[in-house]
């Protein structure tokens, strides 16, 4: 692992998300000071394309919509509210704002592309929100009260998957997806929510293995496999990663990565599914990967050398068991 | 308004939540000694109940009860194991009314043990109020009583208590007790009558006395700073002073910060440990606040009912939750990160309405009025439930994973500030890393790439036999160099165990053993001796016997029945040697029925071979003789079956072989050059998922494909399906690497596979390289529009369909390639454009590479060349240079030379590849018949592609022999003084020419005249150094003496002491000049 860009992002207070688009050339951050940037970092550089204004509090996280929709990205914000904001003629504007919620949405993930325009946002009212686009600039809004009691702190889609991968879908018939994503929350669960065929989501599956906050659930990319894969992190300081191999979907059994001796706040797949990256408390982040046998194994420490880190004592207070 | 409250239990009672260790979260509850309840029993309890957050109603679960003579003052839980085998759930401790201090076994509560007590002690005074556990040594307790009673309780040793020094004077009621956050020996404690001492426990004394001068402060809550060891806050209960004063013990004459909150004396705070910033208090007027003590800033104010609170506690365990008990009778469980409860309520409403029946439920005599629940519009103009978030919520770290292996990383490095409060160091630097886990897997790919360009296939497959670990690892890569060399089906049957010099060595060796060469003479010589006696008389029978009847049939030319009486008479030779005689159908006729009739071991391989039926073989022969099937087709079979058979002798070996015959029909595909097949077949019995393997299969797909390419030019291009999936997967890889200029090399050229245009596409603009604004390349899907702005009436446009997955273009963008739309309507432009459905688009795209490209096509950018009908501006700089033709066969020589002839059909396919001339020689069924002699076919076929690696070594040739005619044009004339030096070297050439006898000499004098016009050059461009005109004149003059080998000499001596630069060019021609003339003596 070696660092290729330093982008300084004169953010003026706590960064909380970093995220590229999906070609990798632009990076968008978001921070306690209010504000999300966007910015151009092929070549290595850092130009400020946006400095995106409009949420009253600390912007929680960000996330891209496929390019076949336009350069799009989402935010959510302390402040209850996820914006959507849209290049246009190469200015960022605000697109539409969601106000559906009555505390911090703490998470943003849109859904698989072939779904067309979904997003998922969690939040600390303990409910989840779809914001589908319906066109002419109108989003239809469901919403899962109590998904988590006390707070939804993660959604995650699961990646499209049509039976038969491979065979190109005959013309005019709309492929069968089943929709899925998962959430985890202070409920100390990951929840596993799946589409109806009457367009209501209903919670399929729910996974017990954390024994404080769930912090982050990421669901792994396709790869081809009919293995379905989820990793989770949490306030215990355990990273688990959940597998299914059959294919109703119903038995998820887990394993324990790691478990760290200070909160994971984030989990992270790479593209091709097989190496998680791991970010805690500890200010630390780790390179997993799956060896031969099975085992989760630490390939890396992504360490900066970023001055000193110095844990005060009453940091892991929350979290010896 | 509840919308925060998440639990809720009647009881009036002192509560603690379980340690922050603990999993589940419980909240025990004892009745509490302040306050009677309704029935103004005395009876007490001690209650146990799970928070249960994943249960949405407002019950709490109660785990146990245990009934309880004692009434408490306070209760605390702590986290200290009491003995080795049990009490995860640590223990309960309790301040009585009559100065005693329980200890209860929180387990056994919960199991329903009847003996829950583990040690009581009375020592105290008075009423216990006050409890702590120390954070840093659990096992230590302090307690306060009245008559200034402190006791430090161990309890692994409970019996006798240690006091923290004298007591304080006068005497006072202790009302609070709390130990350090930060520091474990030091204990604050603090009284109704406003004064908190600081007690050192090292020295056994008080250190600092706290107190304000008004003398109005009425202690009822004391808390320590969580991170900073100097500070702390009082609550005053006094109506007069509603304060909490926060203090410093660095500056202890006054407070640091006074919080004026509450209106009425405050009953209770409580700090939280996740977050210095948040502290709740609860007061006599009814409110519980959450303020920040760092700034006085009230944060929130909790909607409670008018009842006032006297207990309120974090969850240790879980920062967002609190409880608070309140005079009426409740302990409520609330979320400080609000959020809706209108289905709980709206719950709590219908089971009232069940129980009650929307009657009388109080007997007022009156119905119940309908329950207003307020509207979510009112609720959507409340206020944050935390005007700033709770520190626990902000991540300060992170790291996501991009495309191309890339990682993106954040921290807030924490640093503890001067005072000894945690702060985040804010960085505001984000980093982007190159992720690499695959080091072996680029190097590989990285060398498969070079040996494409360099076209060093031999070479490469020599190094995998030799490198290969196994012997089917071998075989596979035995197979695939013989693609690439000379007399490619001789060398597979040599690796098939089949060398024909061999085979030779042992037919004569079996000949000789069976008869000895004398036998053979003698044969011979019989033969001859045969003939004449021929010519003698001899009997024809014409009796009736078989002898007679053949002899009568061939009288009469009866050749059939001749036949068949010699075939019915088991006479095989004879018949055969009549059908030949008999002509072409009789002989056909004669074979068959022989064949039927025989029963030897090898009849059916002589059937086929005669009877030319190859597929009979291949689809019955016994697979363990799959390689003899083999051999054969390979020695037989036609050009335009062998691939076939192939292919079906490796269908066979994969269907019904075991799993080794499996894999050995990779060998049978390599063969037949079907790629798609090996990698089917590959893949089968390999794990995929795995990189290395993956290359594995690459490296000898690639392969297999230049190999094709080379010699088949059919089906060179198509992809297929497998093929493009496994392809893309491996650029997939690559990618995950960084290796993207790799991957767009490696991704198959002529498909419109969606996943492989996508991936195209994706690469294409991950290339950090900027692309023309004019030549921005399509995005490969349907663009689907987000009007700008606010939703509002929508601008302009067609309806946009409700389901985003139909397509739907604004006017003047591109359409998207072909391939990607699978359904939907189809922009008129759109359909203007693609004449055939865009499904179909793919049979438009032609066999081979347009003529203009650039030599090495490769370099094309892929992404825009789907849509056949649009070809590229012939000026067209490709944006993206990839650095590999792996997929594409441009720069062989025959894609290029059927480029120049395009209309023509191929007639040349299926043939190119088999040098066949050799196999009519010294093959054990020579003369029989020659199925492979094929007039006309090309033999520039049967090479392997050595000449014409695309681009390389043509220019300099171009570049020299251009270079003349331009110079000619510019001569100046050679300066008078040095004109005798040309005058002189060309009399020389031309005595020597005229002397030279072999054309050889001839040619190099002639080379050597034309070289010497480099000399002249410089003689009249001047630019010669005088060192060495000097010693031309001086060679020179040495030639007008006939002096040579001193003309030799003096070359020498320039040679070594000028620049060769200035020299090389007509140097050593001069010397080849002088050494001639020496040699020719002229």
């Amino acid at each position: 692992v070696s660092v290729i860009n330093t982008v300084d992002t004169s953010h003026e207070d706590m960064i909380h998300d970093a995220q590229m688009d999906y070609y990798g050339t632009r990076l968008a951050t978001c921070s306690s000071d209010r504000s999300v940037k966007i910015f151009d970092v092929r070549n290595g550089g850092q130009i400020l394309i946006a400095d995106l204004r409009g949420h009253e509090g600390p912007v929680w996280q960000v996330a891209w919509a496929h390019p076949m929709y336009g350069n799009i990205l989402a935010s959510c914000s302390y402040d209850r509210k996820v914006i959507i904001w849209k290049e246009e003629n190469g200015t960022w504007e605000k697109t539409h704002e969601h106000t559906g919620h009555d505390s911090s949405v703490n998470s943003v993930c849109w859904a698989p592309h072939d779904y067309g325009l979904i997003l998922a946002c969690g939040s600390s009212d303990g409910a989840i929100s779809l914001l589908t686009y319906t066109g002419e600039g109108q989003w239809e809004v469901k919403k899962i009260n109590n998904a988590h009691t006390i707070g939804c702190n993660a959604v995650s889609w699961a990646p499209a998957v049509v039976p038969g991968n491979l065979i190109d879908q005959p013309p005019g018939q709309k492929p069968n997806y089943i929709k899925k994503f998962a959430s985890g929350g202070c409920d100390n669960l990951i929840k596993l929510w799946k589409e109806e065929e009457d367009g209501q989501w209903k919670e399929e599956q729910k996974l017990e293995a954390h024994s404080d906050w769930v912090r982050d659930v990421a669901w792994a990319p396709s790869i081809g496999l009919p293995t379905s894969t989820i990793a989770s992190c949490s306030q215990d300081g355990r990273v688990f990663i959940w597998t299914c191999d059959d294919a109703s979907g119903s038995t998820w059994s887990p394993k324990l990565l790691h478990k760290f001796n200070d909160v994971v706040w984030h989990v992270s797949w790479s593209i091709t599914a097989n190496i998680l990256a791991v970010s805690g408390g500890d200010n630390k982040v780790t390179l997993w990967k799956e060896s031969v046998d099975g085992q989760w194994v630490c390939i890396s420490d992504v360490n900066k050398g970023q001055g000193s880190v110095s844990t005060s004592a009453t940091e892991g207070q929350q979290n010896e068991q | 308004m509840s919308r925060m409250k998440l639990k809720e239990v009647d009881r009036t009672a002192m509560q603690a939540w379980s340690p922050a260790q603990n999993h589940p979260i419980y909240l025990a509850t004892g009745t509490s000694a302040q306050q009677l309840d309704a029935t103004f029993s005395t009876n007490a309890s001690l209650e146990i109940f799970e928070l249960d957050l994943s249960d949405p109603s407002l019950d709490m679960k109660s785990c146990a009860t245990f009934s309880s003579s004692h009434r408490y003052h306070k209760l605390i839980w702590g986290p200290h194991k009491m003995n080795s085998k049990g009490n995860v759930s640590g223990v309960l401790i309790a301040g009585g009314e009559n100065g005693n201090i329980i200890l209860y076994d929180p387990s056994k509560i919960i199991a329903g043990d009847k003996e829950v007590v583990i040690a009581q002690n009375d020592k105290h005074t008075g009423p216990v109020r006050a409890l702590d556990v120390n954070i840093f040594q659990t096992n230590l307790v302090a307690s306060g009583a009245n008559e200034s009673e402190i006791y430090i309780w161990d309890l692994n040793n409970f019996a006798t208590p240690m006091t923290p020094g004298a007591k304080t004077q006068p005497p006072e009621d202790i009302s609070c007790i709390a130990w350090n956050r930060q520091v474990q020996h030091i204990l604050a404690s603090a009284s109704p009558s406003g004064r908190a001492t600081v007690w050192d426990l090292r020295k056994n004394e008080p250190i600092i006395k706290v107190s304000d001068h008004n003398n109005r402060m009425h202690c009822s809550g004391l808390a320590w700073h969580p991170d900073i060891a100097t500070q702390m806050v009082l609550a005053s209960e006094d109506d007069r002073l509603p304060v909490v004063q926060m203090w410093d013990l660095r500056f202890a004459t006054s407070p640091l910060r006074v919080l004026e909150n509450h209106a009425r004396g405050i009953l209770a705070i409580a700090w939280s440990m996740a977050d210095p910033e948040l502290l709740l208090s609860c007061g006599k007027d009814a409110k519980i606040l959450c303020s920040n003590p760092n700034t006085g800033e009230v944060l929130y104010e909790l909607p409670t009912n008018t009842q006032w609170c006297f207990d309120i506690q974090w969850c240790p365990r879980n920062p967002a939750v609190l409880s608070a008990a309140s005079f009426d009778g409740r302990i409520s469980v609330y979320s400080i990160m609000g959020g809706s409860t209108d289905g709980l309520r709206q719950k709590q409403v219908d089971k009232l309405s069940s129980s009650f029946g929307n009657l009388d439920p109080f007997g007022t005599g009156q119905p119940l009025p309908p329950l207003q629940i307020p509207q979510q519009t009112a609720q959507h103009s409340i206020v944050l439930p935390l005007k700033k978030p709770p520190k626990w919520i902000r991540r300060p770290v992170g790291a996501s994973f991009s495309f191309g292996g890339k990682l993106v990383t954040f921290e807030n490095v924490k640093i503890l500030s001067q005072q000894g409060a945690e702060q985040q160091q804010h960085h505001h630097q984000v980093f982007i890393s190159q992720v690499v886990t695959e080091k072996e897997f680029l190097s590989r790919s990285d060398q498969l790439q070079q040996v494409v360009q360099s076209q060093g296939f031999v070479s490469y497959c020599q190094k995998k036999i030799e490198a290969s670990q196994t012997e089917f690892e071998k075989n596979v890569w035995s197979f695939l160099k013989v693609n690439f060399e000379d007399d490619s089906r001789g060398k597979y049957l040599e690796l098939l165990g089949y060398r024909k010099e061999d085979l030779g060595k042992k037919i004569a060796l079996a000949l000789n053993k069976m008869d000895g060469p004398d036998v053979r003479i003698k044969e011979e010589k019989q033969e001859s001796e045969f003939l004449p006696s021929a010519a003698g008389t001899f009997n024809i029978s014409i009796s009736e016997d078989i002898d007679g009847l053949i002899t009568q049939a061939l009288l009469t030319g009866n050749f059939e029945s001749a036949v068949d009486l010699c075939l019915h008479d088991n006479r095989m030779a004879d018949a055969i040697i009549l059908a030949i005689a008999g002509g072409q159908e009789l002989l056909a006729r004669t074979q068959k029925k022989y064949f039927a009739k025989s029963q030897s071991k090898i009849t059916r391989l002589i059937t086929a071979v005669v009877m030319k039926n190859w597929k009979e073989i291949v689809e019955s022969c016994d697979l363990n003789n799959w390689r003899e099937a083999l051999a054969a087709v390979l020695t037989y079979a036609k050009p335009d079956e062998f691939s076939a058979l192939c292919d079906l002798l490796g269908t066979r070996l994969e269907r019904e072989g075991d799993s080794l015959l499996q894999t050995q029909a990779c060998l049978c595909y390599i063969c037949a050059g079907n790629v798609e097949k090996l990698v089917a077949c590959w893949t089968k019995a390999q794990d995929g998922s795995n990189p290395l393997s993956l290359q594995d299969l690459i490296e000898k797909v690639v392969i297999l494909r230049k190999a094709v390419q080379l010699t088949q030019t059919m089906d060179a291009n198509t992809v297929g399906v497998l093929l493009a999936e496994k392809m893309s997967q491996y650029a997939s890889l690559l990618a995950a690497q960084g290796s993207i200029a790799a991957a767009l090399a490696f991704l198959p050229e002529n498909t419109n596979q969606a996943n492989i245009v996508q991936l195209r596409d994706r690469l294409c603009r991950a290339q950090a390289e900027p692309i023309p604004r004019h030549e921005t390349p399509k995005i490969p899907y349907e663009r689907h529009q987000l009007p700008k702005g606010r939703p509002g009436p929508a601008v302009g446009h067609t309806q946009m369909p409700r389901v985003p997955a139909q397509q739907y273009y604004p006017h003047g963008e591109n359409p998207p390639p072909p391939g990607f739309i699978m359904h939907g309507n189809v922009n008129p432009n759109t359909a203007a454009q693609l004449p055939t459905s865009p499904g179909h688009m793919h049979t438009q795209v032609p066999p081979y590479p347009q003529p203009q490209r650039p030599q090495n096509g490769w370099n094309d950018p892929p992404a825009l060349n789907r849509v056949p009908k649009k070809k590229m501006p012939e000026n067209f700089m490709p944006p993206v240079p990839i650095t590999s033709p792996i997929m594409n066969p441009l720069g062989d020589p025959q894609s290029q030379m059927l480029q120049q002839q395009p209309s023509a059909p191929v007639p040349l396919s299926n043939q190119a590849s088999f040098p066949q001339p050799h196999l009519s020689g010294g093959q054990p069924f020579h003369g029989i018949q020659q199925p492979l002699a094929q007039p006309g076919m090309p033999p520039s076929f049967s090479k392997p592609n050595i000449e014409g690696a695309p681009g390389a070594p043509i220019g300099n040739t171009i570049q020299h022999v251009q270079s003349l005619p331009t110079e000619k044009i510019t001569k100046k004339p050679i300066p008078d003084e040095h004109l005798i030096l040309k005058t002189t070297f060309e009399d020389l050439i031309q005595r020597c020419l005229s002397s030279a006898t072999d054309p050889q000499t001839k040619r190099k004098l002639d080379d050597a005249s034309k070289r010497l016009e480099f000399l002249y050059d410089k003689l009249r461009e001047q630019t010669l150094s005088p060192a060495i005109i000097n010693g031309l004149h001086n060679i020179a003059r040495s030639i007008e003496t006939r002096n040579y080998p001193e003309g030799l000499t003096i070359h020498t001596h320039i040679v070594s002491t000028s620049n060769f630069s200035e020299t090389s060019a007509f140097m050593p021609v001069l010397k080849v000049v002088l050494t001639q003339a020496n040699k020719l003596g002229v």
